[in-house]
């Protein structure tokens, strides 16, 4: 019979259209919200979704998961007035970098000429940024990290230099809780490895 | 959530935000024409349909039923540059490509927007300095809104694309280009010659003549 992939296809869209009403009203029945909650967000991107999934973008965004990445940015510790910036500028993102898109300026004590592990400027150009995330799997201090932001659009090419790259531990530990806390633990555990092995040196001695 | 809400909010239709003289402004002035020309302006982006690389395979997500793009006006992508309004340059420009996409693109009528979608688009990104890549459509183009990301997930093409229309918004119909006396109506962008061909097809002969004379002498 000509024309039964159609009525299959229309049949498919009308239970959907159906669907999204009965959902509706189920969340109305359980006192629930179906749009603009995260708990609703989760239902329409899971598996037992029924009905219309839009996610609606700017009033609702999809749940990222943990590891979602996106562009980089440099993580201090202290808080904002008391900037404890974890990069030594040390240059290891620059070169795992494949597009090349780091530029690290080191910083030279005045007086004697020396660097200094504190990078005096640090650009990392986002329009050429591929997100491949390698900066922050390379880096020894986990001081660069990639971001959850995606919303970065801009009128003109995006070079971020310092200012715009630098953000709270805090705001790390938020988006990356997990990755945060086995950082830490092994933070720790290194601390007192090394006190432990000190302890025992001065009573060797 | 609520937070990201209160970030995008759109001031809507009937709130002009201009300043308007004290003693005209009980009175009905161009500044609502302005409004209500890029309000209708801003709703119905309609990008041109084409797509160059990995980029385009997000194009079309932000296109499908999870994202949807129609909830901005901006689903009808026109497979003809005459009814395209943007130019959603999604992905890597190759110097055989640029040609057709600068003639689309001065095919294209006023007003008209350039986005560069994704790294390759915007500078080049990984293949910056490969012999066949533009490094950045903006050295042919005038970009109007850049999306970073390899590629933007639909979600920031969205973000992007919310962008171009408060660009939109911020323009007034007695400052565009071409609407604008004595200027160009349109924004012609001229060909690029990109260097001659390495081997002249003309010269096929000769150089046929000269490898068979090294052969023979080898």
């Amino acid at each position: 019979m000509y024309g039964k992939g159609i009525l299959k296809g229309l049949s498919v869209t009308w239970k959907r259209f159906w669907d999204t009403y009965l959902d509706d009203i189920s969340w109305w029945v359980r006192g629930k919200k179906r749009y603009y909650t995260t708990e609703g967000v989760a239902h329409r991107s899971s598996k037992d979704a029924r009905g219309i999934f839009t996610v609606q973008y700017p009033e609702e965004q999809l749940i990222q998961p943990e590891e979602f990445r996106f562009v980089p940015f440099l993580v201090f510790d202290g808080n904002e007035e008391n900037k404890e910036v974890r990069c030594t500028s040390c240059g290891i993102c620059a070169k795992v970098c494949p597009p090349q898109c780091i530029w690290i300026v080191r910083t030279n004590d005045p007086n004697t000429g020396k660097p200094v592990p504190q990078p005096a400027e640090f650009y990392v150009d986002m329009d050429i940024c591929m997100n491949c995330g390698f900066c922050a799997e390379y880096c020894p201090f986990d001081a660069i990290k990639m971001d959850h932001e995606f919303a970065i659009a801009s009128y003109d090419r995006n070079v971020y230099n310092l200012e715009k790259l630098l953000k709270p531990a805090s705001y790390y530990a938020e988006i990356r809780p997990l990755n945060y806390n086995k950082e830490e633990e092994a933070r720790k555990a290194k601390e007192a490895a090394k006190a432990a092995k000190a302890a025992a040196a001065t009573q060797a001695a | 959530m609520e937070e990201h809400k209160e970030e995008n909010k759109y001031e809507g239709l009937n709130l002009p935000n201009y300043n308007i003289p004290e003693d005209i402004q009980n009175v009905v002035s161009i500044t609502t024409i302005d409004r209500l020309y890029n309000w209708g302006r801003r709703w119905s982006v309609w990008p041109l349909m084409f797509g160059l690389a990995c980029c385009a395979i997000e194009m079309i997500a932000a296109q499908t039923a999870r994202y949807d793009m129609a909830r901005f006006g901006m689903e009808v992508m026109r497979p003809t540059p005459r009814q395209a309004d943007m130019m959603l340059v999604s992905g890597t420009v190759t110097k055989k490509m640029l040609p057709s996409i600068i003639r689309l693109y001065n095919q294209m009528p006023e007003p008209k927007y350039v986005v560069a979608m994704g790294a390759c688009a915007s500078s080049g990104g990984p293949f910056k300095e490969g012999y066949n890549v533009v490094a950045g459509i903006d050295k042919f183009l005038p970009v109007d809104v850049y999306i970073p990301g390899c590629p933007p997930t639909p979600q920031a093409l969205i973000a992007g694309m919310m962008k171009l229309q408060e660009k939109i918004d911020k323009q007034s119909i007695k400052k565009v280009r071409w609407y604008e006396k004595g200027k160009n109506d349109s924004n012609y962008v001229p060909m690029p010659i990109l260097g001659p061909d390495l081997i002249d097809v003309r010269r096929n002969a000769e150089y046929k003549e000269a490898a068979a004379k090294k052969e023979g002498a080898a």
